[in-house]
């Protein structure tokens, strides 16, 4: 082997072993997010009430997913609006919540929880709005992600 | 008769005043204290996890503390007494929570120290063979090739 061919095979060798090394310690170049999901009462999408009667309970279940890259701090709340509510995911449903349930996962996990539910008044295309907050640790609350969705129902005497 | 009557309510009046209170439900302060623990504990476990800490544990801690307090909210109403033993259960598993996440925390930062190590040197182990080929690679292989064919005849083809 020639004396250029050698000196060029060792920048190569140089170069690759720095790029190894240096790997372990770059940060994950993956665009962080969250997912917020409504399953049916059999755990899959599909299924959902669209019928009750006052009191009457039903059974979703709810579905959060963490790719933040840190451990995150959820609250998903449950609120009834109707066909003026309005939100989007940057403003939040001014309207009652129903219920709450909080949750903490690490990066990469998800979680699949039951939400037992009963809306307590009659109406026609009521929304059942599903919102997931993450806990701010530089305001020590909660703040809407701008993950939301819904469900319409309608609810009889 | 009448002493009687006087004495056995002035013993029951005496009992009373030394019997245990009825539980009392719990209070937005006292739910509100137990998720202060919680997210505090959530702080230090974040601040554990940056600093490369295995948070596994610690986030299973806190999702029990969590369910606490929504079990303890949801039977206020009709066992005040476990509602309380719950939602103190939760406080002291948010303090527990923060009380570990400084070990783990520092378990995290001598990982993270060993794997810069162990990258830097692996690396410098890699230049320092690449430079050794380099500078005595000729040598060594010119050595190796009269070793394996240095007896070998040589003839010519045709007779």
């Amino acid at each position: 082997m020639d004396k250029g061919t050698a000196t060029l095979a060792l920048v190569v060798v140089t170069i690759l072993a720095v790029f190894v090394a240096v790997q372990p310690l770059l940060p994950s170049s993956v665009e962080p997010f969250s997912e917020l999901g409504m399953l049916g009462p059999t755990q899959e999408v599909g299924g959902y009430p669209t019928s009750l009667t006052i009191g009457q309970q039903f059974l979703l279940y709810g579905y959060v997913g963490n790719h933040e890259g840190v451990v995150s701090y959820y609250q998903v709340l449950i609120k009834l609006g109707n066909q003026s509510t309005v939100m989007s995911n940057s403003t939040y449903a001014n309207a009652p919540i129903v219920s709450t349930y909080s949750l903490v996962l690490d990066d990469n996990q998800t979680s699949t929880f039951p939400i037992t539910l009963s809306v307590g008044h009659a109406g026609t295309d009521l929304r059942l709005i599903f919102e997931l907050w993450s806990f701010n640790t530089t305001t020590s609350q909660f703040g809407y992600t701008g993950l939301w969705n819904q469900l319409f129902i309608n609810v009889t005497s | 008769m009448i002493a009687g009557l006087a004495l056995a309510a002035v013993v029951g009046f005496m009992v009373a005043m030394t019997a245990v209170p009825a539980s009392t439900a719990i209070s937005e302060n006292d739910v509100g204290s137990a998720n202060s623990a919680i997210q505090s504990a959530f702080v230090s476990t974040l601040q554990a996890e940056r600093s490369g800490g295995n948070v596994t544990s610690l986030v299973a801690a806190l999702n029990s503390a969590v369910q606490l307090v929504e079990k303890a909210q949801a039977e206020n109403s009709t066992d005040p007494a476990q509602a309380s033993r719950d939602l103190q259960a939760a406080r002291q598993l948010g303090q527990s929570v923060t009380a570990e996440s400084a070990g783990v925390s520092a378990a995290g930062s001598s990982l993270r120290q060993f794997v810069f190590v162990r990258s830097v040197v692996s690396a410098a182990a890699v230049l320092v063979a690449a430079a050794l080929v380099y500078v005595y690679g000729g040598r060594v292989f010119r050595w190796l090739w009269v070793r394996l064919y240095g007896g070998y005849a040589v003839r010519l083809a045709n007779g």
